[in-house]
């Protein structure tokens, strides 16, 4: 049998997991009505279980005590007894599918932000800022501490009323156990800090009084890193000590390892490696508690794909593998490997939307999966066979919008036709994966492809549609999403033209599409700040143009998020890249052979010059609407989607309300400039009821 | 003239008859020992020859019909001709039955010289394009000079002039008539068949397969145990003689008929093998000689003539070629389609088991992946070679009652090896769901269970087999189920067929046991389960040759399919005379190439329903089918189709809401594959 290793059972402790693969506790920001397991959570955890995951352990940095702060992130509150009727829920929708699902719980400590909800002072064993959240706190005293001890204990009595099956002692992440444990931000010199022992006394108060609490029935574990990744911090062979410490309490029943520590911008890229980042690149760390502790150990970080996890199990390294993004972007994961399906798994591209959204308080969402954490709207994972009458469906674009618009109509038993003037589908993610480490986000096109095959989906590549051709298919529902260009012509001074050697500036795909050649020495004016502006930078100075990006936001790669700038800064740092902010593109002229641009500083109106030869301008899309017009007033809905339906999840009433005609609908960027997400969001709840 | 020489040629034939018949004898009798009741056997000739084997031939009624015209008429006829010519009892009245018995006969022939002209691929040609004629010369010739004694003719009508060259011209006629019947009976002609066929029919080794006045379901399909006690035995058939004599004795009845050629999926495909031309061979080799006479389809991809044999060389060479090539063998599926379609009662299945039983045991030859499998089962007992441990690690999250725990249950679930198969593991659940729905105490054996032992016995490891069964019977005898129920039709079958023959006085092994296609349809009669209207497309149904041929349960699965609201589209080839999917016999182990696959066809069939969706009853047959590139049809087990169909009341819906946070609803049931 294939996939053995990933199918065999697992005991942690008074649990049978029926198979090697977890959802790891991440922050979902899902809850609702103060820290509560509503029915989107419930739903988001149930789909997972559904899918075959064999435990999930929800609820990352759920909080026991009223003074971490849930609030900002909507975390789980669990210091409250009114979290545990909605814990019975929770654990009724993932038993009801032989899964098997515990929380996380823990004390943030320093690790929040106090300016806000309760306005809590937040404590931390030495009163030392925190620099991601810029928090201060307070020193923590012994009767905080001893009050901590016992609301710890009140948290794991909860969820163990509530019907779970255990739960997870944070000790990563700098949260206030491992506050503790690192020297780096314990500097106490009473019984809480100083030597080895009195640095784990606080941990190990915590998990004596929750083992006390909840008897042996119940798994309780601990998330710890494998290495801080600070000269001042806890490395690998501290946490071996560590681990070995706890271990030998024999109170806990399995170890969750996280490699780096997170406490500054650019280690916590490293806790959710994106796709710069190679496979499982922390896997030695896990390895090495493993090899000092009796129980199970589990590590995830960048583990996607199921051969890659057998690979893991089947080598020993560790006990049970992380998918956790895998899951966001496919529940279904492990179904799919039963059913033989596994072309068929989306997976994930390590993009990092999830995390992204969540560092900033948003939801958790996937850049390819829309229907992730809203099933409980009906967003379905499978879309069933449309019992309806068999539509022909035109589908115009092969971008994000396009090809999920395609896929869902396809899968709702429709004919598509999906026309794309480009001799590959993908849009503007084919760009997107020409900059460097950016290759894998081609992965959302890959999956796309095998599944419109799979559908017998009309491709119609390197065919631009125009009116005549879709008029000739005689469609009963046109779907444009022909996206749009870059937007160079805003401001005339630019010196933009359509003719490439005329032009003054060019843009960043021009240059990754590699429809012009780098220059020696390069000017990017990037005013949107999200990936393309950076991306192209990358490109440029990887193929070895002396570059300088200019912004006039407030630092390149502003809009890229908490776990990906980071990954990019060390790349344009390392290729001496200048990152120049507070400068608005002024004008650009020719002077001999060079280019100058004119830069003026956005809080004094001061001008300044660069003497280039080449400048690139990043100002995003502009939608293309040309065949849209040319179409609007034939279709019978007059171009118009009902926005009530829509948003309700509902059918399209001009599809059942009669008329003359097409029924005509725009997706992504050639209405207006949004994100992938947006595009796909729109496809799937637009043709989920076609 | 006539009057002196028909009673010298008649009685001549006979005696020349006779002779043949103890000559042809003496060829059965080189078999092994085998006793019989003679004289109970013999007395049950009619029976078995007008209800049992008129039951098949009866499936084509145009040879039926030309066969009891034929037959009858000859028998009559023949008896007849002894005591009015061979005798000389001059009685006008037996005269004209005579007459009467003659023309029955000789419309017959008419008719069988219609069925060879020009004769279908599955006929063999050679001396049986000569039968019709010869039937008609016997009942022509019978006719006339009967035509004097019924006084149509005045007597004497032959003894002169003209009447004398009539005389010697009928003389001539009769003559060939005889010969081919009376003589060829005995001598290795065509009409043999008669001859051996009763016998065949008196000393059947599987005596159980024929009805009884009593009436009843008669059959016997499980394979006889080889007794593995005498170290001195050679196991299994090396030789012709080898075989039983009756064996021997049965294939000698073979009509040529070639309904088993028509049927074999293997020779479909155009595999090495041909169920008439592996009978023929060992008649070929009972007699010594060689194949070049044998004139009928031969074993595709090997010509006539290369092969031959006697009754005490080897039939299958080390090196080289004797009689039969080992592929020949290992082609089979053991699907029974030969014998289901035998007018003659052959049992095709024994023969080739008792010879792979050979290969595999003496000489450690089980092709390709077989000897692998075989090593798999003896070390881990099962046929992958996975950790016998980890047989329930697919349904750890299932809780599944053990019967180490509980000791009895009303249902004992034999899950089989397709516990190892994640495909098979979705049956399973979907059966589980389904039995918990219906509230049904059940209980598995989990690690205590072991390979049933089909594919081992099927490939010829009769000592694996055993060893698995016994052990096996051991453990089923320490707990307490009033039934066993198993998803697998091969399963289902040695627990129900072949164990009881290794059970002991302390563990006897009479189970009742039943295929999960019965037990739903139980459950279903009895109310026990409800379901949603069918919405799916158009469904066929898969018969698996273990559940219908091996055991005749072709209605409960198309009974559970019109519970759920299907109506099932029937393949041309469906019931008994379903095409195996090429699963069986360890056929995917061994892997014998042919022209085309055998489950290619069987889609095929189904593509020819239109059918969306195939529904099957066992995971041979999943496994092949799904095998198929597509597009193809859908392929479900009835379980999973069941499954799907539920509506289950849950726990949370019979007991008032929670407090406090609003539940969340829930749908029916799902099966998490």
């Amino acid at each position: 049998m294939a996939f053995e290793a990933l199918f065999k059972p697992i005991q942690i402790g008074s649990q049978t997991i029926r198979n090697r693969v977890v959802s790891t506790a991440h922050a979902e920001v899902y809850a609702t009505d103060g820290g509560m397991t509503t029915e989107r959570y419930v739903k988001y955890y149930e789909e997972k279980a559904k899918g075959g995951c064999g435990l999930c352990i929800c609820g990352g940095s759920s909080i026991v005590s009223i003074d971490s702060p849930q609030g900002w992130w909507s975390s789980v509150n669990l210091s409250t007894d009114r979290i545990i009727p909605h814990f019975q829920n929770l654990a009724d929708a993932v038993h009801k599918h032989g899964g098997k699902i515990m929380i996380q719980i823990t004390h943030m400590g320093r690790r929040s932000r106090w300016d806000g909800h309760d306005w809590s002072t937040l404590v931390s064993p030495s009163g030392i800022r925190e620099p991601v959240h810029r928090s201060t706190c307070k020193t923590i005293e012994v009767e905080e501490i001893h009050r901590i001890i016992y609301d710890f204990t009140q948290a794991a009595r909860r969820a163990k009323e509530g019907g779970l099956d255990g739960v997870e002692l944070s000790a990563v992440h700098q949260h206030l156990i491992d506050q503790f444990w690192s020297p780096r931000v314990n500097k106490r010199t009473d019984e809480w800090g100083g030597s080895f022992e009195n640095r784990m006394r606080f941990g190990m108060e915590v998990l004596k009084a929750v083992r006390a609490e909840v008897g042996d029935d119940f798994v309780v574990g601990m998330r710890i890193t494998g290495d801080e990744f600070h000269p001042d911090g806890l490395t690998h062979e501290d946490m071996k000590q560590i681990a070995a410490y706890y271990d030998a309490t024999g109170m806990v029943d399995y170890f969750g390892v996280v490699g780096s520590g997170c406490d500054t911008h650019n280690t916590l890229a490293n806790v959710i490696p994106n796709m710069s980042f190679p496979p499982e690149p922390f896997l030695h760390l896990a390895s090495g508690i493993k090899e000092v502790v009796n129980v199970p150990v589990i590590h995830a970080q960048n583990i996607k794909d199921p051969n890659q996890a057998q690979r893991i199990l089947e080598g020993g390294y560790v006990d049970l593998v992380g998918m956790t993004r895998a899951h966001i972007a496919d529940p279904h994961l492990i179904a799919k490997i039963k059913m033989g399906q596994i072309d068929q798994i989306k997976q994930c591209v390590g993009a990092n939307y999830c995390i992204d959204r969540q560092y900033q308080g948003l939801d958790v969402l996937c850049i390819q999966n829309a229907a992730t954490s809203r099933e409980y709207m009906g967003l379905p994972h499978i879309i069933e066979k449309s019992e309806g009458p068999k539509r022909k469906v035109v589908v115009v674009g092969g971008g994000p919008a396009g090809m999920e618009a395609a896929r869902v109509c396809a899968e709702r038993g429709h004919e598509v036709t999906l026309f794309e003037a480009n001799e590959q589908i993908g849009g503007q993610i084919t760009i997107a994966s020409k900059a460097p480490q950016r290759d894998q986000i081609a992965g959302i096109t890959r999956w796309y492809q095998l599944e419109l095959n799979r559908l017998e989906v009309d491709q119609r590549l390197g065919t631009r549609a125009d009116e005549a051709t879709i008029q000739d298919l005689r469609p009963d529902v046109v779907i444009l999403a022909t996206g749009g260009q870059p937007f160079l012509t805003q401001v005339p001074e630019w010196g933009y033209d359509a003719d490439t050697d005329k032009s003054l500036v060019v843009s960043t795909w021009d240059i990754l599409e590699g429809r012009v050649a780098p220059g020696k020495n390069v000017l990017i004016f990037d005013t949107i700040c999200e990936f393309s502006g950076v991306s192209a930078a990358d490109y440029l100075a990887d193929k070895g143009s002396r570059v300088e990006i200019v912004t006039d936001d407030i630092k390149p790669g502003a809009a890229v998020g908490g776990t990906t700038f980071p990954t990019y800064y060390r790349s344009l740092y390392e290729k001496e890249v200048i990152m120049t902010s507070d400068l608005a593109l002024h004008k650009v002229y020719r002077e001999g052979d060079s280019l100058v641009a004119v830069l003026e500083n956005e809080y004094t109106g001061a001008l300044e010059e660069r003497v280039v030869d080449q400048v690139v301008v990043e100002n995003g899309v502009r939608p293309d609407e040309a065949l849209y017009y040319s179409l609007k007033e034939r279709s019978r809905n007059k171009g118009q989607t009902d926005i009530e339906a829509l948003y309700a999840i509902k059918p399209q009433p001009c599809l059942t309300d009669g008329g003359e005609g097409f029924a005509l609908f725009r997706l992504g960027d050639c209405t207006a400039p949004r994100n992938t997400h947006a595009a796909i969001y729109d496809a799937l709840r637009l043709c989920k009821d076609f | 003239m006539l009057d002196t020489l028909l009673p010298i040629l008649l009685f001549s034939a006979l005696a020349l008859a006779a002779i043949g018949a103890v000559r042809r004898v003496r060829l059965w009798r080189q078999g092994r020992p085998s006793s019989v009741p003679v004289i109970k056997g013999l007395m049950q000739v009619p029976r078995r020859y007008l209800v049992d084997l008129h039951h098949v031939v009866e499936r084509d009624k145009y040879i039926s019909h030309t066969h009891v015209a034929t037959a009858g008429g000859f028998v009559l006829a023949a008896l007849l001709a002894i005591v009015v010519h061979g005798l000389g009892l001059d009685s006008a009245i037996l005269a004209w039955v005579l007459l009467a018995a003659t023309t029955s006969m000789f419309i017959g022939s008419l008719l069988v010289a219609k069925r060879r002209s020009p004769p279908p691929s599955r006929l063999s040609k050679g001396p049986w394009m000569r039968l019709p004629k010869s039937l008609m010369a016997f009942s022509i010739g019978m006719f006339v000079v009967t035509l004097p004694t019924a006084g149509i003719l005045p007597e004497g009508v032959f003894q002169s002039g003209v009447g004398w060259f009539a005389a010697l011209v009928l003389a001539a006629v009769i003559v060939w008539g005889l010969g081919e019947m009376f003589f060829g009976m005995t001598w290795g002609g065509p009409m043999k068949h008669a001859f051996a066929g009763a016998l065949h029919l008196a000393f059947h080794r599987r005596p159980e397969r024929f009805s009884d006045a009593t009436g009843g379901e008669h059959r016997s399909t499980g394979l006889k145990a080889l007794k593995l006690d005498d170290e001195s035995a050679k196991l299994g058939v090396e030789k012709p003689a080898d075989f039983t004599w009756n064996q021997l004795l049965g294939f000698d009845a073979c009509v040529q008929c070639g309904r088993c050629e028509a049927m074999c999926p293997a020779f479909a495909a155009g595999q090495p093998l041909n169920p008439k031309k592996l009978i023929q061979d060992m008649v070929v080799g009972m007699a010594g000689g060689s194949d070049a006479h044998y004139a009928g389809s031969p074993y595709p991809g090997k010509p006539v003539g290369e092969h031959k044999g006697d009754p005490h060389g080897p039939i299958v060479a080390r090196e080289g070629t004797t009689l039969v090539d080992a592929e020949t063998l290992w082609s089979c599926t053991t699907c029974r389609a030969c014998v289901e379609e035998c007018p003659m009662m052959i049992e095709h299945v024994d023969a080739i088991v008792d010879m792979r039983r050979f290969l595999t045991l003496e000489h450690g030859n089980t092709p390709n992946k077989g000897a692998e499998v075989l090593d798999n089962l003896i070390a881990t007992d099962n046929p992958g070679g996975f950790d016998p441990d980890s047989r329930l690690h697919w349904a750890a999250d299932l809780n599944l009652p053990l019967m180490s725990d509980k000791k009895e249950a009303e249902v004992l679930l034999w899950l089989g090896d397709g516990v190892f198969d994640m495909r098979n593991q979705r049956t399973l659940r979907a059966f589980i769901s389904v039995l918990r729905a219906a509230q049904v105490d059940f209980a598995v054996l989990g690690t205590e269970e072991r390979d049933s032992g089909d594919v081992a016995r099927r490939l010829g490891d009769e000592a694996t087999f055993q060893s698995l069964a016994r052990r096996n019977i051991q453990t089923l005898s320490r707990y307490r189920f009033s039934r066993i129920v198993t998803c697998d039709p091969h399963s289902f079958h040695v627990l129900k067929n072949e164990y009881g023959e290794l059970g002991t006085p302390q563990t006897p092994a009479d189970y009742h046991v039943q295929h999960h296609s019965t037990y739903i349809n139980e459950l279903v009669v009895a109310g026990r389960l409800t379901f949603k209207a069918w919405k799916g497309g158009s469904v066929t149904y898969h018969d698996p040759c273990y559940l219908g041929r091996y055991n005749g349960e072709y209605e409960a699965p198309r009974d559970v399919l019109r519970a759920l609201g299907i109506e099932v589209k029937e393949m041309a080839r469906s019931g008994y005379r379903s095409r195996c999917c090429g699963g069986g016999g360890g056929a995917p182990i061994t892997d014998i190439p042919g022209k085309q696959r055998i489950p290619d066809m069987r889609m095929e069939d189904v593509r020819e329903t239109g059918a969306d969706l195939v529904a099957v009853g066992c995971p041979q047959c999943t496994a092949m089918l799904e095998g198929v590139v597509e597009p193809r049809a859908a392929i479900k087990d009835i379980a999973e189709l069941v499954a799907d169909a539920l509506i289950i009341e849950t726990a949370a819906e019979k007991s008032p809401q929670r407090q406090e946070a609003p539940a969340t609803p829930r749908p029916a049931l799902e099966v998490t594959p």
